[in-house]
Parts: C-alpha cells; sequence; structure tokens
C-alpha cells in the first residue's frame, strides 16, 4: 500500500450538518402546509386541450407534464447508451455499462423462466421494467410534488409572497385560501398510466400465448375436450377454465392497483410525515419510497414475464394422461 | 351535523378497510420465513430464491395493497 490515504476532514459531512441546521431554521420559518391530496391528478389548464366526442375532454395533467420528462430522459439515456455502445463495443463504458449489466441480468432471468421463448418475452419484461423504474426514481428531482400552481379553495392555507410572483403557502387555514397543484407529480400515482401499462401486459400476454400454442391456447379457457368423454371430469375441466379466464381480468386489476397503491401510499406517507416530523424523517421514508420503486418496477416487470412464460406452456401433453 | 357524521364515517371506514392488511402481513411473513429458512439450509440457492421470494411477497402484499387503495378511496375520494 503506497499510496496510504492521508486522513481528511471530509467536507460532506458538514454540507450534510448544514443542510439539516438550514431545515430546522425553514421549518421555524415557513411551517410545512399538509397537502391537499386527491386520487385523480390535478389539472393544470383551466380549459381542456382538446375534447373527443366520446370519451370527453382531455385537461394537461401534472402526471403528464411528468411523464413527458420521464420520455425526456429515457430517451436521453438510450442515446446515451447507443454512444456507449458504439464507441466500443466490447466494454462499454459509463452509463453503457451499467444498462450492459442490468439487460444481462434480466435477459438471464427470461432465459432461466421462459427457455427458448426467451427473445420473444424479454423486449416487453425489459421495456415495462425500464418505463416503471424510470417512472419511480423520477421523485428524486427537487420541487417534484412541491412546486406548481396555486388554485383557490374552500379548504386551503393562506399565502406568504416570495418575491418575484412566488408565494408560498402558510400553515393558516383560511376560507378563501389557496391549495398547490405542482407541476410534476409521479407518475405512478396517475391510475391511467397503470391501467394502461396492465392492459399492454394482459394483452400481450395472450398474444404470446397464440403465438406459442396457436388457437389451442384458448382451450385452457373454454375446455370442452373432455366433457363428452369423461362427463364428470369434464365438467369440472369446464368450470376450472372458466375461473382461468376470471383470473386473466383479475391480472388487470392486481396489477393496476398493486402499483398505483404503493406509489400513492408513498406520496401521502411523504406527505403526512413531512407534516408531523419535518427535520430528519422525510429522508428516510424519501429514500424507503425509491427502495419501493425500484421492487416495485422490478415486480412489474417480472410477473409480466412469469405470467409470459406461463402462457407459453402448452396444456395437451399433461391432458392426455 | 350530518357532514360531520359523514366525515366521521369516513374515517372510521378507512380504519376498518385497513383490518385486511393483517393476511397481507401473515403472507409476506410467511413467505420471507420460507425463503430465508431455505437460504440457510442452502446458501447456493439464494439467487433463485431471491426471485421467487419476491414475486411472493409482491401477490400477497397486493391483497394488503387493495384494502389501502379502498381506504384511500374513502378518505379522498368518496
Amino acid at each position: 500500500m503506497e499510496n496510504k490515504r492521508k486522513w481528511r476532514w471530509g467536507k460532506h459531512r458538514w454540507i450534510l450538518l448544514l443542510l439539516i441546521i438550514l431545515s430546522v431554521i425553514g421549518v421555524n420559518l415557513i411551517a410545512p402546509v399538509q397537502p391537499h391530496i386527491q386520487v385523480a391528478a390535478e389539472n393544470l389548464s383551466e380549459k381542456p386541450l382538446f375534447t373527443l366526442p366520446v370519451v370527453g375532454d382531455f385537461y394537461l395533467t401534472n402526471t403528464l407534464t411528468a411523464m413527458l420528462l420521464m420520455d425526456i430522459v429515457i430517451i436521453l439515456v438510450a442515446l446515451g447508451v447507443r454512444r456507449a455502445a458504439k464507441k466500443n463495443e466490447l466494454a462499454p463504458g459509463g452509463v453503457g455499462s451499467v444498462f450492459e449489466m442490468l439487460v444481462e441480468m434480466l435477459y438471464n432471468l427470461t432465459e432461466n423462466t421462459a427457455g427458448k421463448y426467451a427473445a420473444k418475452i424479454f423486449p416487453w419484461f425489459a421495456t415495462i421494467l425500464i418505463v416503471v423504474l424510470f417512472a419511480n426514481l423520477l421523485k428524486i428531482l427537487p420541487g417534484f410534488e412541491t412546486i406548481g400552481f396555486l388554485h383557490p379553495s374552500e379548504h386551503g392555507y393562506a399565502t406568504q409572497a416570495l418575491g418575484g410572483g412566488w408565494f408560498t403557502l402558510k400553515n393558516t387555514p383560511a376560507s378563501d385560501g389557496y391549495v398547490l397543484a405542482p407541476f410534476l407529480r409521479g407518475v405512478s400515482t396517475d391510475l391511467n398510466f397503470t391501467t394502461a401499462l396492465a392492459l399492454i401486459a394482459v394483452f400481450m400476454i395472450q398474444v404470446i400465448g397464440v403465438q406459442a400454442n396457436g388457437a389451442r391456447y384458448f382451450e385452457k379457457f373454454i375446455n370442452v375436450r373432455t366433457i363428452f368423454k369423461k362427463p364428470l371430469f369434464g365438467v369440472i375441466d369446464f368450470i376450472v377454465g372458466l375461473l382461468e379466464l376470471i383470473s386473466e381480468f383479475a391480472k388487470i386489476l392486481s396489477f393496476t392497483f398493486r402499483l398505483f397503491g404503493n406509489m400513492f401510499a408513498g406520496m401521502v406517507l411523504l406527505a403526512v410525515v413531512g407534516v408531523m416530523l419535518p427535520v430528519f424523517m422525510p429522508s428516510f421514508i424519501m429514500l424507503f419510497e425509491l427502495f419501493v420503486g425500484v421492487i416495485q418496477a422490478f415486480v412489474f416487470g417480472m410477473l409480466t414475464m412469469v405470467f409470459m412464460a406461463q402462457a407459453t406452456i402448452t396444456h395437451n401433453a399433461e391432458a392426455e394422461h | 351535523m350530518n357532514g360531520d357524521i359523514v366525515a366521521a364515517a369516513k374515517m372510521i371506514g378507512a380504519g376498518i378497510a385497513m383490518i385486511g392488511a393483517l393476511g397481507g402481513g401473515i403472507g409476506v411473513g410467511l413467505s420471507v420465513q420460507g425463503a430465508v429458512q431455505g437460504m440457510a439450509r442452502n446458501p447456493d440457492t439464494y439467487g433463485n430464491l431471491l426471485s421467487s421470494m419476491i414475486l411472493g411477497i409482491a401477490f400477497s402484499e397486493a391483497i394488503a395493497i387493495y384494502c389501502l387503495v379502498i381506504a384511500f378511496l374513502m378518505l379522498f375520494v368518496v
């Protein structure tokens, strides 16, 4: 050990201490306000962007802006990975190496589970996982869910001018006060996003099942093959097939509400803890929420992959004996 | 007066809805117990067991999450 590490006082600990002291002072200057929590995404535009005849009005919601931001981030990362892969094909550096590791891990996982259909299943698995991962990790950006327009509301709070047209909410309820509609809000806390992902995943599970088994895939759901040969067990098989059909629809629900519930619960927890214990606790909760976000992204992709692998399995072989 | 009763009922309903999280908690505990025992007896299976364990946790956690969603719907939507 020639280049022995010299002992020096690190400067990061002082930055951390300074931030803690600043947060104590800041909390005493402007008390944190319990945000207005609603399940639907807040509208940023007063008038609808456009109106479709049957579906209704479309507003610019704050989850939509967050999703556009997420798309931009994913595209930039993809371009970075592409450049790194072009520069050095064998060992891409920087962000390329991280994604090489991730993709390799995911592909090995798919190959272990799905076998020869891995190449067909893998793109869906990896795409869903990366989209949900970026959607959940985007909330480490400062100002996420905290900076936005102020809307007048009956249950609002009084405001205080900060200068330059910016205002902050004070912790004094006022009947003519305002509530915050943030510019950016976590994408997964919008039911539309999770429902869309769940519909895509479940639809593609059926498509991959049909590609693997042909039209016999649907025999899993409406099973009339054994009903004439063995009347009693045939009827049981038929009912089991109907239950399989119901469980396909249950998959949509469980995909949707698992992701939405986890991320929305995280948002509410962060808001409530931020009011009750505003100095230390939010950092820990935030860390935990990031962990939950990564786990949920993994679970969403993993479940899609496992269901797709299950759909490729033919049931004919075990039904014959 | 009427609105107060409705507000109180919302809170109580949300609390009752979260009883269902009990089952989810038991389920998560059982699956982690099984996986960790397996890992302790055969450390080579760590990777396989970990992914299966997370998958099982996700399934049983989903039940608790449904309860949470119902509670949120009672508190913030209805």
